[in-house]
């Protein structure tokens, strides 16, 4: 019979007294009719559930320590004295990304930032998905190298512009001179740059390295780059004040070609936002991957 | 008798002991919240004399004078009233109780007072005994055992003062130790609060004076077996029922303690046969119709609410499993949905935790009646309990329990909700950092989205596709679980 109809057990764990009742069968077209509850592999369980509690259930500390005021001559009942009722905050979802928020829009504002647009293999973050599929071209595809020794590959990162370069150091010059970026803009992650800042970064940027690396080795998890907020922010920034458009906004993490692409054997399907690979599995590996990493890196 | 609008006047002293009284209270919160959570709480009542004022406790004498009055009271003679008021002044004072009660044979002199053929030391000797049971030091309770088989009989004397003293010693030394409430209990405490409550029905500060010794004997953690079948077959349920209606002259306080009493016993036993048999649940309903209208009007009748949570629990707990039909029955017509929905909304901003225990109810009603789920919808407070949504400790997971009680009943239902902006709310509450929130907030999805799959595409269309695909990422894995179902079974193959 149906696992599903038996397991009755809703996903809020709620003690009750005496077992949770679940009406018979016989209702109309109630949810439990329905065709969906047969299915394998459903993993929704909700059932209406009556909920007798104990009288020491904490549910009822609050109104039993109320109580107890009035009884030992402590009770107030003016408005001033009770607490505000609290309000939910909003988390972000990512495993390890700890970030909590009072407002959707603190909330809707970190996840676009980090989250949105990442690349799977190194878990950078890209300011939109157009410049996501140039970083995942330019980094991941085995194609794209070999085509670059012979053709113009490297896109001019404005919209519209459509020009393509052999290299991305001209790609950069053409950004500089044509569409007026200024030179020191962020978009040369070579190591042999300086300046205090790239320092710090090139740091952020090899152990981000290194943590793909270590994803790679795992079973193919896919993770996204969390927990660095106060990093991010200094990115933002500066992204703030360059930008003129969308577009033109963007990491350090269009290269030189000094970085070699990592060979990437899975075929990225641009289907979620993520680029998350079919067989993606959300085993331990995912947590080994990020070991040492998670909160805010300085 | 407690009269509540004493405590405002101790509010209204001026500021310095206003502070030191909020300080005071804070403490003494955090100290009840702690004892509750160690299974120990446990209050006492002290009864002033008339002549005293509530909020000028006098210093007490030393403990010398205790040893004095009772040396002097031992050695005979008629003066003996003039020594016993002092005597119980002095009791007031904890280590003096201490002192006292290892006296040799000054339990003895106390108990031969209590039962000797003058009526004005009989009162004082009972005076002296609240005293004592008032005390912190549970070892002065069983020192108090001699007097209580006299105290028990004296329930069924027509003294009112003296009977309220009585009732009040036995409900404050009962909890302090086992063997004190073993005793009680073979000596018939049971029938004689039954009996006093009869007898003394007209007088409110007796019955509750009654109502708070019963209170207190139901607090032991064996009740629902040693003490509560016993209750249950007295007169006291339908006695504590009909004194539920608080009388407008005298005040909330006899009903407060009735409700009390009659939330421990539902919520302590599952055997409520008895009670619904009297009543009960239709009339905790209908009183809590009235009150809780009052309490959303804003009637700000002080203590109201003492008296909406105990009822509040006792018709969450005798609401049960039965189908439709009968629970209207049970309930005697009494439409609860709205008048539920309103407090909710009226104590949020001034209890939340009693917005909480609401909601709770409101889960119980709707869990298994299609017919309440139905009126929820008819009567347009869907829109209220969306409003709800934000507010956390507990509230926002038990209104989403609601709402998935409507939409688990029919189609129609989880159409009318998404009509009604549940997909919107959905969106922002599944973006919250609770984990109970989150899951239940995907339960209701997946019944809108299964019930009529074109809400999938509002869903899409709301910006909801990003944080399901954000879920999947989360790190508890019913959550994520629920999620990729959702999306993979439902969502996506959609486009």
């Amino acid at each position: 019979s149906n696992q599903n109809k038996r397991r009755n057990r809703s996903a809020a764990s709620d003690s009750t007294m005496g077992g949770s009742q679940t009406h018979n069968g016989d209702e109309e077209e109630g949810f439990r009719g329905a065709a969906e509850q047969q299915v394998e592999g459903n993993p929704f369980t909700f059932s209406p559930q009556l909920l007798r509690l104990h009288r020491d259930h904490e549910l009822f500390e609050d109104g039993d320590v109320f109580r107890h005021m009035y009884l030992q001559d402590l009770f107030i009942s003016e408005a001033e004295e009770q607490p505000a009722p609290s309000v939910s905050e909003f988390g972000c979802h990512i495993s390890g990304c700890r970030a909590v928020f009072s407002t959707l829009h603190e909330y809707e504002h970190h996840y676009n930032s980090l989250h949105r647009h990442v690349c799977c293999s190194c878990r950078r973050s890209l300011p939109s998905a157009r410049l996501l599929d140039i970083h995942i071209q330019e980094w991941h595809d085995s194609l794209f190298t070999i085509l670059a020794q012979k053709q113009d590959m490297y896109l001019c990162l404005v919209e519209g512009c459509g020009q393509k370069f052999r290299t991305s150091q001209q790609r950069k010059d053409h950004l500089i001179r044509l569409h007026k970026y200024p030179p020191d803009f962020r978009f040369d992650k070579s190591r042999k740059e300086k300046g205090t800042r790239e320092a710090s970064r090139e740091q952020r940027t090899d152990t981000a390295v290194e943590a793909a690396d270590d994803v790679c080795r795992s079973e193919g998890v896919c993770e996204v780059m969390c927990g660095v907020e106060s990093n991010q922010l200094e990115q933002e920034e500066s992204m703030e004040t360059h930008a003129s458009s969308e577009e033109a906004a963007q990491s350090e993490d269009f290269s030189a070609s000094a970085q070699t692409p990592e060979t990437n054997t899975e075929r990225l399907k641009p289907r979620y936002s993520y680029r998350v690979p079919k067989t993606v599995c959300f085993g331990h590996g995912s947590v080994r991957g990020f070991r040492g990493q998670r909160g805010r890196r300085k | 008798m407690w009269r509540l609008n004493k405590v405002r006047h101790k509010a209204g002293g001026h500021a310095n002991s206003l502070e030191e009284l909020r300080t005071k209270r804070r403490e003494k919160e955090r100290a009840l919240r702690q004892a509750r959570r160690d299974r120990q709480l446990v209050s006492k009542r002290l009864l002033l004399n008339e002549d005293e004022e509530q909020d000028t406790m006098e210093v007490a004498p030393g403990e010398q004078d205790v040893v004095t009055l009772f040396q002097i009271l031992q050695h005979g003679g008629t003066e003996k009233e003039a020594f016993l008021r002092p005597l119980s002044k002095a009791l007031r004072n904890p280590s003096a109780q201490l002192t006292f009660i290892k006296l040799e044979n000054s339990m003895h002199l106390l108990v031969g007072l209590l039962t000797g053929s003058d009526a004005r030391c009989r009162l004082q000797a009972v005076r002296c005994l609240h005293e004592l049971s008032h005390s912190p030091h549970t070892s002065v309770a069983s020192a108090c055992l001699p007097a209580t088989p006299y105290l028990l009989t004296y329930l069924s004397g027509q003294s009112t003062k003296f009977t309220e003293l009585c009732l009040y010693t036995l409900g404050n030394i009962c909890p302090d130790s086992e063997r004190v409430k073993e005793r009680l209990l073979a000596q018939g405490i049971i029938p004689a609060l039954a009996g006093c409550i009869q007898n003394h029905r007209h007088n409110l500060a007796v019955v509750e004076a009654a109502g708070f010794a019963l209170f207190q004997l139901l607090q032991s953690n064996d009740a629902a077996q040693k003490v509560i079948p016993t209750v249950l077959a007295s007169s006291l349920p339908s006695q504590l029922l009909s004194v539920l209606t608080p009388d407008p002259d005298f005040g909330l306080a006899p009903a407060i303690e009735c409700a009390w009493c009659l939330h421990s016993l539902t919520s302590s036993s599952e055997d409520h046969r008895e009670l619904l048999a009297q009543g009960a649940l239709r009339q905790c309903c209908s009183l809590l119709v009235s009150l809780g209208g009052a309490v959303a009007d804003g009637n700000t009748d002080q203590g109201l609410e003492l008296l909406v949570c105990p009822l509040l629990r006792c018709v969450g707990n005798l609401l049960s499993p039965c189908p439709a039909e009968a629970l209207h029955s049970q309930l005697g017509g009494v439409d609860l949905v709205a008048p539920l929905c309103e407090l909710v909304v009226a104590l949020l901003h001034t209890l939340p935790a009693l917005a909480k225990e609401t909601a709770w109810v409101l889960n119980n009603l709707t869990a298994h009646s299609t017919e309440s789920c139905s009126a929820l919808l008819t009567l347009n407070l869907v829109p209220r309990l969306l409003e709800l949504l934000p507010f956390s400790q507990g509230i926002n997971t038990m209104v989403l329990r609601v709402l998935a009680n409507v939409a688990h009943k029919k189609k129609e239902f989880c159409v009318r909700l998404a009509e009604l902006g549940l997909l919107s709310a959905l969106t922002a509450t599944l973006k919250m950092a609770d984990q109970n929130v989150v899951t239940l907030s995907l339960e209701v999805l997946f019944m809108i989205i299964v019930s009529c799959p074109q809400m999938a595409e509002q869903f899409v269309s709301q910006g909801g596709l990003s944080v399901l695909e954000a879920i999947q990422y989360n790190s508890d894995g019913e959550v994520r679980r629920r999620a990729t179902y959702l999306l993979e079974q439902h969502i996506l193959t959609e486009k």
